[in-house]
């Protein structure tokens, strides 16, 4: 079992990321891969100009390769590897990329899936919009909620 | 002791400050409020009790104890990614 999580502090190239993915694989049937931009609007409509990740020096990206690895290990799947990006982003850019392998599909959807929603709620960032109206420091939605409790067992 | 906060308490504190502790160390609480004295405009921030305390890299109750040594951190509620 391959897991790989990363802080990335420069411009995410999620091509670049797919291929490296790629070709750390062997023999697996399936790939499900993930890549999240940062949207030009917010929740309630308002613009947003920027978005800026604050990160934990070190348990930031521990958490990425804890929330990799617990994926990993709930869908059986061969390869998992999570680059977000950290600091601040445009409208846009991508800020997170996320995949999973496996022999077959069924789960490296299942993983891939887990793992957006895992991050969503417990990577460790701390997140600002900023906007034409000020900066807001943001904290998980209902719908990220909803969206982890479907993994409870 | 190095004290770091991070999100919307960096905004109204500072990334990273330098206190001096009692020679005998003290509680996070007794942290929280120095802290709230100091930062009046962080006060009510730092009550929250969903503002985790971290030493060392691991979060701890509001009576752990801590020194001129430790690396103390203050962490809002988490955004995800």
């Amino acid at each position: 079992m391959a897991v790989s999580a990363r802080l990335e502090p420069d411009l995410l190239d999620p091509e670049r990321a797919l291929a490296d993915f790629l070709a750390s694989l062997s023999d697996e049937g399936a790939v499900v891969s993930f890549v999240g931009l940062t949207r030009a609007a917010n929740r309630y409509g308002g613009e947003v100009t920027g978005l800026f990740l604050d990160y934990h020096p070190t348990l930031t990206e521990q958490s990425l390769h804890d929330i990799a690895a617990d994926a990993a290990a709930r869908f059986g799947v061969s390869a998992v590897t999570v680059i977000h990006r950290c600091g601040a982003l445009a409208p846009g850019e991508p800020i997170v990329f996320a995949a999973a392998a496996a022999g077959h599909r069924r789960a490296a959807f299942e993983a891939a899936d887990y793992l957006m929603d895992r991050l969503k709620n417990d990577a460790i960032f701390w997140k600002r919009e900023d906007g034409p109206q000020g900066s807001r420091w943001i904290e998980p939605t209902d719908a990220d909620r909803t969206d982890l409790a479907r993994w409870k067992d | 002791m190095k004290v770091r906060f991070f999100g919307s308490l960096s905004d109204r504190i500072g990334r990273e400050i330098e206190l001096t502790p009692p020679a005998a160390g003290c509680t996070i609480a007794e942290l929280r409020r120095s802290l709230a004295e100091a930062y009046p405009g962080a006060a009510a921030e730092l009550a929250r009790p969903t503002v985790r305390a971290c030493v060392d890299d691991v979060i701890v109750p509001d009576t752990y104890l801590v020194s001129a040594q430790s690396r103390v951190a203050f962490f809002p509620p988490l955004s995800g990614g």
